[in-house]
């Protein structure tokens, strides 16, 4: 069997991710652009969670089991942010019949 | 090594893929190839189980719900904002510093190397098993407040859906009376027409 690839390369692949969703979430003027890069950066923290618990095998299976839990409760947390994140973004284009961000400025203190 | 090489280049293709597409639903099939490829490396990751939800779930269920609306709002390409234009050079360049000084970081201070044998002692079967003895042990009450946030989110979808019905026959009634004061979505094809 191959030498496992090591826990840093795979932290490095994930920081990239999540650094490329941050700069979607800045740039991107469609607000459901802007949930696709959020989904981008969660599924970064899940990669850097699950090569942390393979990093953690030495510890028991406990141990190293919890960091792929984690990832499991992230899912289901990502998928009610979807449903209600885009129930709010049909409701606000019924009325403004746009979704860029820069023009929902209604809550803006 | 060479495996990890190839996936990583295809995810970090993708990502770029929804950061820069213009048009939506190109971006959100960049996406998927994105999770598919991350669904690969939790296999090699020793995470099956993971891999198999990541691509019902996320893959299947959820890019399923964003192309949906999408689609259903017909949404186009976007142009680059205008009132900051200064964002979009400041953010790639964050972005860049951050990756360069993780990279930096964790090369120039490697962790203890990787124990093959007990990686293969530890991860054994599909992992089902595993998790869920930790689901219902020590992460019992993240359990249960996802439960709650779920019956929340379901509550909060139903009521949002139901404001706009009645809102919506407000907005109707209105039109009828004094003509169009609402600021119309652009028009749907009229299928019966196309298909005569």
């Amino acid at each position: 069997m191959n030498a496992p690839v090591p826990t840093e390369a795979w932290i490095i692949l994930s920081a990239a991710l999540f650094a490329l969703g941050a700069v979607g979430v800045l740039t991107r003027r469609s607000a459901i652009m802007v949930f696709l890069s959020v989904e981008l950066m969660l599924n970064a923290a899940n990669l850097a969670l699950v090569a942390f618990a393979q990093q953690w095998a030495t510890a028991g299976v406990a141990v190293a089991m919890s960091g792929q839990t984690a990832v499991f409760v992230v899912l289901a947390i990502a998928a009610a942010e979807v449903a209600v994140g885009l129930g709010i973004l049909v409701a606000i284009f019924r009325y403004r019949v746009s979704t860029d961000v820069d023009v929902l400025s209604e809550v803006r203190l | 090594m060479l495996v990890f090489s190839v996936l990583a280049l295809v995810m970090l293709i993708g990502a770029l893929g929804v950061v820069l597409l213009p048009d939506p639903v190109h971006a959100a099939l960049s996406l998927v190839g994105t999770l598919l490829t991350l669904a690969i490396a939790y296999v090699i990751l020793n995470a099956p189980f993971l891999a198999a939800i990541q691509v019902i779930v996320y893959a299947g269920a959820i890019m399923v719900l964003f192309l949906f609306v999408i689609m259903l709002l017909n949404l186009g390409g976007e142009t680059p904002s205008p009132t900051q234009p200064w964002i979009r050079p400041t953010a790639w360049a964050v972005a860049g510093l951050t990756i360069a000084a993780v990279a930096v970081t964790l090369t120039q201070n490697p962790g203890p190397a990787l124990d093959a044998a007990a990686i293969a002692a530890v991860f054994q079967g599909s992992g089902v098993e595993q998790v869920a003895d930790q689901l219902f042990g020590p992460f019992l009450l993240s359990f249960h407040l996802v439960g709650v946030l779920l019956l929340t989110g379901i509550i909060a979808a139903v009521g949002l859906v139901q404001q706009r019905a009645t809102e919506t026959a407000k907005v109707r009634a209105a039109a009828g009376q004094a003509g169009r004061t609402q600021p119309e979505p652009p028009p749907m094809p009229n299928l019966t027409e196309e298909a005569s």
